[in-house]
């Protein structure tokens, strides 16, 4: 080995600005705000959809494009081309074009005339504006040195060898050599593995494992060092840690959600500090390797220009970055211009009279739009809900043979309850039985898993089991059968299968209180039957309908089931609501609080399966005789709307309408090679939050995400006060994951799916290696010819008085954020349904413009 | 049967080539088109294949003879191994195909893309069908640039690019040994026609001790060909970037591609079984690789690279079997393994649902102390009681030895499994139950094999010479180290002594690393996209 490189840069490295040495609470602040940028990525078995501007929330939107386009040099926005298109189809008139010039702000120096800005517009951004306040970390003065050539620079390597680390130190279960010291925290498992990996050696990294050894083990201490020796001025130093971490940001969102998910639980976690320090760490053994004259220069310039102050809320210093957000306002005009149009539509008036019998009762997802609409123009006298889809019931929802289970509930809350699968109407003995037997299975099956799977015995495997595949490929091709046995239902005998159900009673489970108590039971029946605003006029039957997707080898399949169920189906939740709510003590015990459900009225949790529109009811048996054929009409009803649902939706899929449409639909969700088997919220661009009656007849296109609130039976506004903090919320993270994963699929979404690789049981990779991919696969918002999703910020509208709006707004900084910070547009419905006022900032409200609605 | 319509037969890969020539206009619709043509031309290819098959076990071989001049030229060759591998390939071939049609859907160059999936396998299925070494060669090169193709759907990946070059020097090399074997070969019997160079090696097998030299010239050459066609040590890196080009690639490598050295071998058997020493360097090579890439799977962390270096180790095998002369069984492992790798990386995105399946609770506690010992113990017992009976012994069969420690080993740690921390009565039973299943569809298949191939493999020979019984004990020792070693990893933290084997291992050994970094210095790919695939019409300034 050569000389130690870093002891000849050492005397070169003096201090920034002449300032005395880093102190570490500086750094420790600078730290903390470089990692509140990063947005969690939870992983494949339960994904949900995350805000990936999540730390930027406090800025806004505008700022925030300016922001990524100095740090990270990425694009928040579609490229100007789109935009002529949507101008040039219509789809843009002169008039949004020309509001929103005269919107903008003065410092945006929008142009004079419509004209002007046509013009502008017509020409592509040829040379970037030269940002003050860029901040370069190496690996980006490297790459601009080897003129964008990422390989030769040595920072792709850098990528992949974190990545490579991160996958052996998080893996869930791929590897069976799993990585040494995996006890540690995760920089001391690298610095420890890193004593005895020679593998950057052999790329050409000159004395890495004596650099890496040389530096404190103590994260932040490390950190300090190297800024140090770096020279990034003070105030550079949270943008050039956060331009570290987009290096590799995929594991940095993953450890940003283990450190979220302990936050959850009031524990402290640093995960994403120590995978900064492996970063940073890496960055500087990069640094050391060059001592030439040609990098010395770059890299003086480079921290010259990040001393620079950064002056991303006024944007007018980046007057193309301005043009384009004038036509992406304009764009979103346009936008609300027709959505205003459909909603102005007469609502049906209200003809049904009389009782009703069936109420069904919906996720907000905007995939129920499409069934809602359905269902009611099959059956006028049905009367659908919507509401979040975990009905209220924040769950832990343990399957037969686990410990645990998955957090059912929306990931901003924690389970407040446990519920554990049994079996129905099965003795403790029967059900320790069936218990016992699929843990047998299971470890049985483990046994022939490591045969097939280890070195050696892994040739005889094939030898002797290989050919048996030779059917299983052509019926996993007929889509005859699944590649892999559900999850599920595997190791369960078929005739168990039909009878899972969760149970509510209370009782301790491995030292764990499961269930629901008398009291509670009544408290939480309460609770979701008023945040339905459900609190009179009740059916004979009312359908509780959570919603979950089938799809085959798909890596991403929890992502297409319910959000508000955190990543799972709806299937626990609906049961248990359904399952509490028929329960008798809790109609007593709601008829001392006031809400009167008769007798007659029966709940039933239901699943909407959202690849195939069929819906499943569940527990019928238990049903009173007195309903068995009202369930039966309803059944042939929920026929009827499936195959309407279907062919709506089979134009968006591409399956022409003809005898076979149903067919294809229900095949689509058992094909092992369909990369779209639906499209899942692709398209969301609105939650109107109003009773039904203001929205029932217009057709939404699967677009509305519809949540039922009547503001007159919610007396102290709680309800309201919910609506605004949870589901408005999830909604918007949904919105702006299809925004981000739209507007640029490399940074905010995980490319081509067809290169998808898993890795670590955990996320995807694109390829053979490189950072892990967050949000969403090209495939789920292109269709190969257009854009399926429309990049639009989320449109809420919201029947309430504005005071009360207002005080929700006040009383909750997060939702403060979204709204003063335009991360969506809030509208608020007067009292006739009709859309009166659109919020500005700061508690300030701007009249709709009734002329620019007709038109 | 020698007969010119035996040339029909060439029918089903040329509509495959057509699939590929038909020109079409850029368009959504045109990779509609062209999906249905490749799905007919795939059908109609594995109807060709299966006919054949028929035909060939009514009449026996099919011989076209050579079209062309003094024993160049093009003729097909179709005894039971190439119309067994004629069926493989177009099977794999169609199920490849039909998974394409959907899963590459909205990729602008869709049409592109299942042109070349079929002109691969055009070239695939020549050099099967193949009568002539001319033809076979030129299929074979054929292949390699098809495949170049594919990993280079997407050039704009830099990886893409460095792993289509290792692989483009490993295939340039193996072509150039081919052709050295060509010529030998037609310097040592006239003619490339396949009757007259067998029977040409059947006279010489017959004439007795002698080898003429360039007999051995010959047999390395093609052995070293096969060696780098089937991606063994140290130039294996390539396959396990396969997957910076789409997933049904990496199933296609399955359909006679990754095995063609394998087939290579097999097909020449005759005439590479003639020369001890190309046997010993097939076995040394091949039992190398197959145990690094079995070892070097273990710590990967991806799906799919953790199933290349299976397929790494997989093809090793392959090739030690070959090199102990045990050709019934290198060919039933290609066409076991490759219905199982092909399903495998089709299936890759189903991993989730494999983990949440098999999720058990620990039940607690320790491994039992002993269960090595039982399982070794138990399975000894039963194979010193059934060799007895049959009559086997190590000094006089090595190759088939040596194979059936490897089967007794698999099954030790079969058993070894299935008595984990709690033993339980069900458990053990039924992982002994599978045992016997397993030991007992081995010994069927091999008879099969060896009943079924008579006429076109040499039945599984005596290896003899000091030289080859070494080769043995050293196979049959460091798989059993292996096999044992694999259940004393340490769970957590370990000794450096540990972490050093394991930074090696997870590192494939640094033998990549170095390849990558020979071809950065020596022949750097100039890619200066973005990192990841921009995906189709994105553009972002």
């Amino acid at each position: 080995m050569s000389s130690r490189p870093d002891l000849v840069r050492e005397s070169s490295s003096d201090q920034p600005n002449g300032a005395a040495p880093y102190e570490r609470g500086v750094v420790e602040a600078a730290i903390a705000g470089a990692c509140r940028r990063i947005a969690p990525l939870w992983p494949l078995k339960h994904f949900v959809a995350v805000n990936p501007f999540l730390g930027f929330t406090e800025q806004t939107f505008h700022a925030t494009c300016a922001t990524m386009h100095r740090v990270a040099r990425v694009d928040m926005l579609m490229p100007r081309a789109f935009y002529r298109g949507e101008l040039a189809a219509g789809n843009i008139e002169d008039r949004d074009l020309e509001a929103a010039r005269k919107a903008a702000p003065g410092d945006w120096q929008a142009p004079a005339t419509l004209r002007d800005l046509k013009a502008a517009l017509a020409l592509d951004v040829t040379d970037k504006a030269e940002h003050a306040a860029i901040v370069a970390t190496v690996a980006e003065v490297l790459d601009s040195l080897a003129a964008g050539d990422r390989i030769a620079s040595g920072t792709a390597f850098m990528t992949d060898e974190i990545s490579k680390f991160c996958a052996a130190y998080f893996d869930e279960g791929q590897s069976i050599w799993r990585l040494p010291g995996r006890g540690l925290r995760p920089y001391a498992a690298w610095r420890t593995a890193m004593r005895y990996d020679r593998n950057p050696e052999v790329m050409g990294v000159v004395g890495f494992r004596t650099l890496v050894a040389g530096l404190s083990g103590d994260p932040v201490d490390a950190i300090t060092e190297v800024i140090r020796r770096l020279g990034v001025p003070k105030r550079a130093i949270a943008d050039y840690l956060h331009q570290a971490l987009l290096d590799i940001g995929g594991w940095a969102a993953y450890a940003r959600y283990l450190v979220w998910n302990d936050e959850l639980y009031g524990r402290e976690n640093d995960t994403l500090v120590q995978l900064l320090t492996i970063r940073v760490v890496w960055g500087y053994t990069l640094f050391a390797q060059r001592t030439d004259i040609a990098f010395a220069g770059a890299w003086r310039r480079a921290m010259e220009i990040a001393a620079l102050p950064p002056l991303d809320e006024r944007l007018g210093d980046d007057p193309e970055l301005c043009l384009d957000l004038i036509a992406h306002e304009a764009y979103e005009a346009a936008y609300q211009r027709r959505f205003l149009a459909l909603l102005a539509k007469p609502a049906e008036s209200e003809t049904r009279c009389g009782p009703k019998t069936v109420q069904a009762a919906f996720c907000i997802d905007v995939r129920s739009e499409i069934y809602r609409r359905a269902l009611e123009s099959v059956d006028p006298s049905v009367e659908t809900v919507g509401f979040a889809g975990f009905f209220g019931f924040p769950i832990e929802y343990v399957p037969i043979g686990y410990r645990t289970g998955g957090a059912q509930c929306p990931v901003l809350l924690t389970p407040a309850f446990t519920v554990c699968e049994a079996v129905g109407d099965a003795s403790r003995d029967e059900d320790k039985a069936i218990l016992g037997l699929r843990l047998l299975r299971r470890r049985a099956a483990k046994a022939w898993k490591s045969f097939k799977t280890s070195a050696v015995s892994s040739f005889i495997f094939v030898e002797t089991a290989g050919l048996l595949f030779a059917g299983k490929i052509v019926s996993d091709s007929l889509a005859v059968t699944r590649p892999v046995h559900d999850p599920d239902t595997d190791g369960l005998d078929p005739d168990v299968i039909g009878r899972l159900r969760p149970s509510i009673e209370s009782h301790m489970v491995g030292g764990r209180r499961t269930g629901f108590d008398a009291r509670e039971r009544v408290a939480m029946a309460e609770a979701v039957l008023r945040a339905m605003s459900m609190t009179s006029d009740f059916g004979r039957l009312v359908l509780m309908t959570g919603h979950g997707s089938t799809t085959v080898n798909n890596p991403h399949a929890s992502g297409l089931d319910c959000g508000a169920c955190g990543g799972h189906t709806g299937e626990a939740n609906a049961r248990v609501a359904a399952a509490i709510l028929n329960d008798s003590g809790v109609r007593v015990g709601l008829r001392e609080r006031g809400i009167d459900v008769p007798d007659d009225t029966w709940f039933l949790g239901c699943l909407h399966d959202t690849t195939t529109d069929d819906i499943r009811i569940f527990d019928a048996q238990n049903a009173p005789a007195s309903h068995r054929t009202l369930i039966a009409e309803i059944r042939e009803t929920l026929a009827r709307a499936t195959s309407l649902t279907r062919l709506e939706r089979a134009t968006l899929l591409g399956i022409p309408n003809d005898a076979d449409t149903q067919r294809r639909v229900v095949s689509r969700s058992r094909d092992w090679a369909q990369v779209r088997p639906e499209w899942g919220l692709a398209g969301n661009a609105a939650f109107i939050a109003a009773p039904r009656i203001r929205t029932r007849g217009i057709d939404f296109g699967g677009r509305a995400f519809l949540h039922d609130y009547d503001w007159r039976s919610d007396t102290d506004f709680t309800v309201l006060n919910l609506i605004m903090t949870a589901p408005m919320v999830v909604a918007s993270w949904i919105n702006l994951q299809y925004y981000g994963s739209t507007v640029n699929n490399r940074v905010f979404g995980s490319g081509n799916k067809v290169l998808h690789n898993v890795a670590g049981v955990l996320g995807v990779l694109e390829g053979n290696a490189g950072d892990l991919k967050v949000g969403l696969p090209w495939q789920s918002v292109h269709d190969g010819t257009r854009f399926v999703h429309e990049p639009l910020r989320l449109n809420v509208f919201i029947e309430a008085p504005l005071d009360a709006l207002n005080a929700v707004i006040a009383k909750n900084a997060g939702v403060r954020e979204l709204v003063d910070n335009r991360w969506l547009h809030l509208f608020a419905m007067s009292d006739d349904g009709h859309v009166s006022k659109r919020y500005r900032k700061d508690f300030r409200w701007d009249n709709v413009d009734d002329a620019s609605v007709s038109g | 049967m020698f007969s010119p319509l035996v040339w029909l037969i060439a029918l089903g890969p040329l509509a495959l080539v057509a699939v590929a020539c038909i020109p079409t206009p850029r368009s959504r619709s045109s990779a509609a088109r062209v999906n249905r043509r490749a799905m007919s031309a795939g059908f109609f290819s594995l109807a060709v294949a299966l006919a054949t098959a028929v035909c060939v076990v009514v009449f026996g071989s099919l011989r076209t003879g050579t079209f062309g001049i003094e024993g160049i030229g093009l003729g097909l060759y179709l005894d039971s191994l190439s119309s067994a591998m004629f069926c493989l390939v177009s099977f794999i071939g169609l199920i490849v195909l039909a998974y394409s049609r959907n899963y590459m859907d909205g990729d602008p160059r869709q049409d592109r893309f299942t042109q070349y999936l079929s002109l691969t396998l055009a070239a695939v299925l020549l050099f099967i069908v193949s009568g002539n070494l001319l033809q076979l060669t030129l299929a074979w090169i054929a292949t390699s640039l098809g495949l170049h193709k594919l990993l280079l759907f997407y050039a704009d990946r830099p990886a893409a690019a460095i792993a289509a070059r290792k692989k483009f020097i490993a295939s340039r090399l193996g072509d150039l040994c081919l052709t050295g074997a060509m010529i030998f070969l037609y310097k040592t019997f006239g003619s490339l026609d396949y009757s007259v160079v067998f029977s040409g090696a059947g006279t010489i097998r017959a004439a007795g001790d002698f080898v003429p030299e360039t007999i051995h010239v010959v047999a390395i050459l093609l052995v070293f060909a096969a060696l780098l066609k089937s991606a063994q040590f140290p130039t294996h890196g390539w396959l396990s970037e396969v997957m910076e080009t789409p997933t049904p690639v990496s199933a296609l490598l399955h359909a006679g591609i990754i095995n063609a050295g394998g087939f290579l071998i097999l097909r020449f058997s005759s005439v590479v079984s003639l020369s001890l020493p190309s046997l010993e360097t097939l076995a040394i090579v091949g039992g190398f690789t197959a145990l690094f890439g079995s070892v070097v799977m273990l710590t990967q962390t991806s799906i799919k690279v953790t199933l290349a270096y299976s397929t790494i180790a997989q093809m090793g095998f392959m090739m030690l079997e070959c090199g102990l002369a045990a050709f019934p069984a290198a060919l039933l492992h290609i066409i076991a393994h490759s219905l199982y790798k092909a399903h495998a990386f089709l299936s890759s995105g189903s991993v989730i649902d494999i983990a949440r399946a098999s999720w058990t609770p620990s039940p607690g506690g320790k491994p039992h102390p002993a269960r090595q010992l039982f399982a070794v113990t138990g399975i000894l017992i039963v194979a010193l009681v059934l060799g007895r009976l049959f009559g086997a012994s190590p000094t006089e069969q090595p190759g088939v030895f040596a194979l059936g420690a490897v089967l007794l080993l698999g099954l030790i740690h079969l058993v070894s499994s299935g008595i984990d921390e709690r033993p339980n009565v069900y458990v053990v039973g039924r992982t002994l139950l599978s045992a016997g299943t397993v030991g007992i569809a081995y010994f069927g298949l091999q008879l099969m094999m060896e009943r079924v191939f008579a006429g076109s493999l040499p039945a599984t020979q005596m290896l003899h010479g000091p030289f080859a019984v070494t080769i043995v004990s050293i196979v049959v020792v460091s798989f059993a180290v292996v096999t044992f070693l694999q259940g004393l990893v340490p769970g957590d933290g370990g000794t450096p002594r540990w972490q050093t084997l394991y930074a090696l291992v997870s590192n494939g050994f640094y033998v990549n690393t170095f390849a990558n970094r020979l071809v950065l210095r020596l022949w750097p790919p100039h890619v200066t996209a973005s990192p990841a695939t921009a995906p189709p019409n994105v553009g972002n300034r």
